[in-house]
């Protein structure tokens, strides 16, 4: 753990430069007020969500605003429930994110072994293909993939939503270098005790870097359950809509003041993700962070 | 030795290298050849124009202010989204109590959904009961028009931004700040230099690849922004945010213009380009040896 952050106590600022003694909680005042005031920034949007969903009618539009509910009300849950169907978007959401982690560690990790590994023709020119469609995002494909789509019958499916996300190019590249990672011998060891090598694969590579995999299978889920462009292009009928598509039309027919409901359909969207990233936030951010999101 | 392996190696790099194939590399070539052509999707016709869709482009007014607003809105986002995060990185670095849970909430906006988290800020908006109208009433401020008035739609747009990317330039800039050895603030601190002079000469430059790509980051995804403008404003008031994405969305799934919206997208991809090649040449001219 080399962590720089801390200053020794004797090269603190205002103690070595001249001599300015200030008592310490003094000095860390303002950065504490900095830090929290930020915090708070950041917090509204969320608390102002659940206040407004667990309001009464009245408070939300009520001045000074309410900060606290005068009392708890699940009303605009309940009607947020009976005008959509949450669980077929949640079932929607959940079946296109597991399907495309699964084919994505699972091509991925294969995929990311033979570059790691094996040296064959056109190994460079392969793998640098694959990362190159980073740079051309779906936003800029869109247009031609669904032309595509069209022709062989995917829009308005499953596979149609998870075509471009059966395989990932980050996957590869970090499955890749964790592969790298590892000892030669311990393959050739493998190897000289019979295992074939599916089974190394399988057996003997992925308990060594199942953090790699972690994090690029959290990574991957997140993306997918986030998506938005690709699946509001290529679904067209309700009972296939993912969350955010659900919750972008969701927002459409109500007018100006009934954001009860509408605040009550954000938090069960966005719920699961936050309460698990409650849970979970040293992985999610380092992971996020290590990788670079999508 | 290695031969043995061929078999196993296409085979294990067959399904990425046809899932690619089929719905990456091949959309990229046909995004391309679609440019050159009129594309009638529902008649299967293409009709080739050469470059007919280019030339339009560079006349059709909703596409050069589209690109315009897009343009705007990295330059709006990225530096102030980039200097918030290290000053919040600086601070971090410092011993504070709850620094963990500090981190986790500024980072939180990261893995919210931009969809959702729009649909609040679009409540947030609301000209006469959104919370930020009635804050500035608190404080006997005059409200404003926000999302609903084409000056301020697009700024309103860009802060909404800056809170959803924060957190990870914030977090980037942590493991950068990690990187710098202590002893180069010990030794100017005996050197007499103060926190402000060893932030600019120390801290600042010996960021500076952090900050590279941050800078790069934050535009390439500035220049693919979608949902949150399709949430929040649709483009309007009077095509006041339409930004590049949308306009290619528009054209091509609400009019049917393809080959059109593929010639957008080329010029999107350009912008990328140019953007990834700048870093590939400042990454060589910076790299720093400690």
């Amino acid at each position: 753990m080399a962590r720089p952050a801390v200053v020794p106590a004797a090269l603190e600022p205002g103690r070595a430069g001249g001599g300015l003694a200030i008592p310490g909680t003094l000095r860390w005042l303002p950065l504490y007020l900095i830090v929290i005031v930020g915090a708070v920034a950041m917090v509204l949007p969320f608390y102002w969500m659940v206040v407004t969903a667990v309001s009464p009618a009245t408070d939300i539009i009520a001045f000074p605003p309410k900060w606290i509910p005068s009392y708890l009300t699940w009303e605009h849950f309940k009607e947020a429930w009976a005008r959509a169907p949450w669980l077929v978007y949640y079932k929607n959401s959940l079946v296109v994110a597991v399907v495309s982690v699964g084919a994505s560690l699972l091509f991925g990790l294969f995929a990311g072994y033979a570059f790691a590994v094996y040296e064959f023709p056109l190994q460079n020119v392969l793998f640098l293909l694959i990362l190159g469609t980073l740079m051309v995002p779906v936003q800029v494909t869109s247009v031609a993939l669904y032309v595509f789509l069209a022709k062989i019958g995917w829009v308005d499916t499953y596979l149609g939503i998870l075509a471009p996300n059966f395989a990932s190019a980050f996957g590869v590249f970090w499955i890749r270098q964790a592969i790298k990672a590892i000892p030669n011998d311990l393959i050739d060891a493998a190897r000289i005790d019979g295992a074939g090598e599916v089974r190394i694969v399988t057996t003997v590579i992925t308990p060594l870097i199942k953090t790699t995999l972690a994090a690029v299978a959290m990574l991957l889920f997140l993306s997918s359950w986030n998506d938005f462009l690709w699946p509001v292009i290529i679904i067209n009928s309700q009972g296939l809509r993912t969350i955010p598509v659900a919750i972008a039309l969701f927002k459409d027919p109500y007018g100006n003041i009934n954001y009860g409901p509408l605040m009550a359909g954000t938090v069960i969207a966005t719920g699961p993700m936050l309460i698990a990233y409650a849970f979970s936030q040293r992985f999610m951010i380092r992971g996020i962070a290590l990788t670079g999101l999508k | 030795m290695h031969r043995r392996h061929y078999l196993h190696a296409y085979l294990f790099i067959a399904p990425v290298t046809i899932l690619f194939g089929l719905f990456r590399i091949w959309p990229s070539i046909q995004t391309l050849y679609f440019s050159f052509f009129n594309v009638e999707l529902l008649k299967g016709r293409l009709t080739f124009i050469g470059l007919e869709n280019f030339v339009d482009l560079i006349h059709d007014e909703l596409f050069l202010s589209a690109i315009r607003h897009t343009l705007i809105f990295a330059l709006g986002i990225v530096p102030i989204s980039a200097a918030l995060g290290m000053i919040l990185a600086v601070l971090f670095n410092e011993e504070l109590r709850l620094k963990e849970f500090f981190k986790a909430i500024y980072f939180a906006p990261m893995v919210t959904s931009t969809v959702a988290a729009a649909v609040v800020w679009w409540w947030l908006y609301n000209p006469q009961f959104g919370l930020f109208n009635v804050i500035l009433k608190l404080l006997h401020l005059p409200g404003q028009p926000w999302l609903l008035s084409s000056k301020m739609a697009l700024p309103a747009v860009i802060i909404f931004s800056i809170w959803k990317t924060l957190g990870y330039n914030m977090v980037i800039y942590v493991a950068g700040l990690q990187g710098i050895p202590q002893e180069f603030y010990e030794a100017a601190t005996i050197d007499g230099a103060g926190p402000l002079h060893r932030f600019f000469r120390i801290t600042l430059p010996l960021l500076a690849p952090t900050t590279t790509f941050v800078f790069i980051y934050n535009s390439i995804f500035a220049f693919q922004a979608f949902d949150q403008v399709y949430v929040l404003t649709g483009g309007g008031p009077a095509h006041a945010t339409s930004v590049v994405v949308l306009e290619l969305y528009n054209q091509a799934f609400q009019r049917y213009r393809f080959g059109y919206a593929s010639a957008e997208a080329m010029v999107l991809f350009l912008f990328i380009l140019a953007v990834t090649i700048v870093q590939y040449v400042y990454s060589r001219r910076t790299e720093v040896a400690y």
